[in-house]
């Protein structure tokens, strides 16, 4: 409002660029073009296709077939639409907080003051390098029920044999433990807001009598805040889009607990020749993908404080 | 040519015959290339290099699920290449019809195989079961009568957890087409234009499913499966080769399998078991196809590359070297180019049965999986899943009906 009271100079208001300025314009769009081509080829016009594409039947050949809002009319009465949605929601519930607990420990381990921290940062972000099929074999390995690793340690322990992977209760727990093999990458944004916070307000908390879990709580927490509702929506980004795992080891079985949004979507298009139902799957994935989010900053607000001082 | 094989008997048979039609003639040359994916109806590499204009000219595919991408135009119809009526003549009548989508003709055979009894003679012995039972001669045995046979070899630990199993019906290609044919069921009617999961040759072989996970111990038998069945596990750690299942349901390609890494297991196969005493036997047949994608750069030397493959010279190869079956009549005709069990699956072929041919046959097939698995797991009953399995693939066949 209070821009229409401000005196603008009459020169500012002109639509039209002298020629000077067209060819700055011009040069400036050449240096930025390569990310520009980029962003339309890649992003951009595939975005704009695949909205297109939502209100099609189209086996990704021929000529698309208009039917209007019948996809996502479908999509209400596909059940494992829903069942995938649910799988999806789930998974991501339960990796985002697990996936916070791991991260944040082993971003605190790798802030501690000792002289091998070097090494020990490395060793901790090292299973982040990893592709993640190759930590799916492993990890089948790791969690067999009769030989692996897991299972020898919790029997041994007088636990159950869990068949994780065969057993449709423990399969979406399998691929959350599963997903903090790459919680090193996580660990590193909290490592890097841990060491934003101040010394001094440790010193001044130590001086008043807090001890280190106060200190956590009352200084550490808090001061995080920020980091940690950014990894938040980082985390339910990838967690709504988990897919490999479901596609290397389970197959979206057993009993299609691991049938998870994209597995689906990706079954969709690539096998069944639906990409106008995918695309439609997509956008509504966009959708809850960003209800998510703006209903994260709205509950986030009041709570995370991004003053230091 | 793409091929999605990874086997070293395969890939080896498919470049012997690709060297084969190099030096029969010198206008086209082929390399076999391979393309790995983790599901045989899985064609994204195919499809998204088919789109970018960089396909293959030929694709070895497999054949019940080759008219779906035939109805979703990713496959060039042959008939202006090849005189489709001569060529019938040639092929067994289900692999040609299976290549046949309304008037055109996307693919030609390739192989084709069928489905037996593999039993482990050694721990049969072990356990004091009578061996004549199984010779198939005596026609094939009853399901009570391998249960009660089973039953001797099922061992567990001290937890309660099976060690070793005499026959999981669902286990290798224990599928829900086996027992639903088995049965006496049918998936689908083509006159009608329907899916029909629900008919009651095919719920009588799902509730068979349930019937045994539910004796056996659902997840009891489960576990035991992941363990000795790892999906990355070599194949030399097949659970019947070393001996953890003594039973199993499997095709031809198995005896190759046998020789090349478990050349000392003694073993023997009959029919697939049988409902009741006098049933006749059943078994249900596949098996690979070779297509010409659309935008092939040089459609005439794929068609005669495809011509040599499918023909005789290609297929007494294949045949040879990894114990499938051919479909080319000429070759099946030819007794020696078989050995006794190879024999036995051969003569399958005169009452085996082909999957439904219909352009959503990999949708019919994953939501007969899933159903399979909720059955086994005794998570959902018959009457549960294979209305649901009706419905959902009806509404994707409307479209062609």
């Amino acid at each position: 409002m209070r821009m229409q009271t401000m005196t603008v100079p009459a020169t500012r208001r002109r639509w039209t660029l002298t020629r000077g300025e067209v060819r700055q314009l011009l040069i400036g769009l050449m240096f930025i073009s390569p990310w520009l081509v980029g962003f339309f080829v890649f992003l951009a016009y595939p975005i704009y296709y695949s909205f297109r594409l939502s209100f099609t039947r189209y086996t990704g050949f021929g000529i698309p077939q208009y039917i209007g809002l019948d996809n996502f009319r479908d999509m209400w009465h596909d059940s494992l639409f829903w069942t995938s949605l649910i799988n999806t929601l789930y998974y991501t519930g339960l990796a985002i907080p697990i996936g916070m607990i791991v991260a944040m420990s082993l971003a605190i381990a790798m802030n501690q003051n000792v002289p091998e921290i070097p090494f020990y940062r490395a060793a901790f972000y090292l299973p982040s390098l990893l592709p993640l099929f190759a930590v799916s074999f492993i990890f089948v390995a790791l969690l067999d029920p009769r030989r692996g690793i897991v299972s020898r340690v919790i029997t041994w322990f007088g636990g159950p044999t869990i068949d994780w992977f065969g057993d449709p209760a423990t399969a979406k727990l399998a691929l959350v433990i599963l997903a903090q093999f790459g919680a090193g990458q996580m660990a590193l944004i909290y490592l890097a807001g841990l060491k934003a916070i101040p010394l001094t307000l440790y010193d001044a908390a130590a001086i008043d009598g807090a001890g280190t879990w106060r200190k956590f709580i009352n200084i550490t927490l808090p001061l995080m805040t920020p980091v940690i509702l950014y990894n938040v929506i980082l985390g339910i980004s990838a967690g709504l889009q988990v897919f490999t795992q479901a596609y290397i080891i389970t197959n979206g079985g057993p009993a299609n607990s691991t049938t998870f949004y994209v597995f689906y979507l990706y079954n969709n298009a690539f096998r069944y020749s639906q990409f106008g139902y995918a695309s439609a799957m997509a956008w509504v994935l966009f959708l809850i993908t960003f209800v998510l989010a703006i209903l994260i900053f709205r509950l986030a607000s009041r709570r995370v404080h991004y003053d230091l001082t | 040519m793409w091929s999605s094989f990874t086997g070293d008997v395969e890939l080896g048979a498919l470049n012997k015959i690709a060297d084969g039609f190099n030096a029969s003639q010198s206008d086209f040359t082929t390399k076999i290339v391979q393309v790995a994916s983790t599901n045989e109806s899985d064609v994204t590499k195919l499809m998204t290099a088919v789109r970018g204009g960089v396909g293959p000219d030929v694709y070895l595919f497999n054949r019940p699920f080759a008219i779906q991408r035939a109805a979703d135009g990713v496959l060039q119809d042959l008939s202006s290449y090849v005189d489709v009526d001569e060529l019938a003549s040639h092929y067994v009548e289900f692999a040609f019809n299976e290549c046949r989508w309304q008037n055109g003709l996307f693919a030609l055979p390739f192989d084709t195989d069928a489905r037996a009894l593999y039993y482990r003679k050694d721990i049969l012995t072990e356990v004091g079961a009578d061996l004549t039972l199984f010779d198939p001669a005596n026609g094939p045995i009853t399901l009570a009568k391998l249960e009660e046979i089973s039953a001797l070899i099922d061992k567990k630990d001290d937890n309660g957890k099976y060690t070793r199993m005499g026959f999981v019906p669902w286990y290798a290609q224990g599928w829900h087409y086996t027992w639903g044919y088995n049965f006496g069921g049918s998936f689908y009617s083509a006159d009608e234009c329907k899916v029909t999961a629900t008919d009651p040759g095919v719920k009588a072989g799902f509730q068979y499913m349930y019937d045994r996970a539910s004796a056996l111990g659902a997840s009891n038998v489960q576990e035991f499966l992941s363990a000795v069945n790892r999906p990355d596990a070599p194949p030399a750690q097949n659970p019947f080769y070393t001996g953890s299942i003594a039973m199993m349901i499997s095709g031809d390609w198995e005896i190759a399998g046998l020789a090349n890494y478990a050349p000392d297991v003694e073993y023997g196969i009959t029919y697939i078991p049988v409902p009741k005493e006098g049933d006749k036997q059943t078994s249900w047949s596949a098996g690979f196809s070779v297509v010409m994608p659309q935008g092939a750069k040089s459609p005439d030397g794929a068609v005669a590359f495809m011509k040599y493959m499918a023909g005789p010279e290609g297929q007494r190869v294949y045949t040879t070297d990894t114990s499938h079956l051919p479909t080319s009549k000429e070759l099946l005709a030819d007794d020696s180019l078989f050995t006794e069990q190879h024999t036995f699956f051969r003569d399958m072929l005169a009452y085996s049965r082909a999957l439904p041919t219909t352009p959503v046959g990999a949708q019919l097939w994953d939501e007969l999986t899933s159903a399979q698995e909720k059955v086994t797991l005794n998570n959902a009953t018959p009457d549960d899943v294979l209305p649901e399995v009706d419905n959902r693939v009806q509404q994707q066949l409307q479209r062609y009906c």
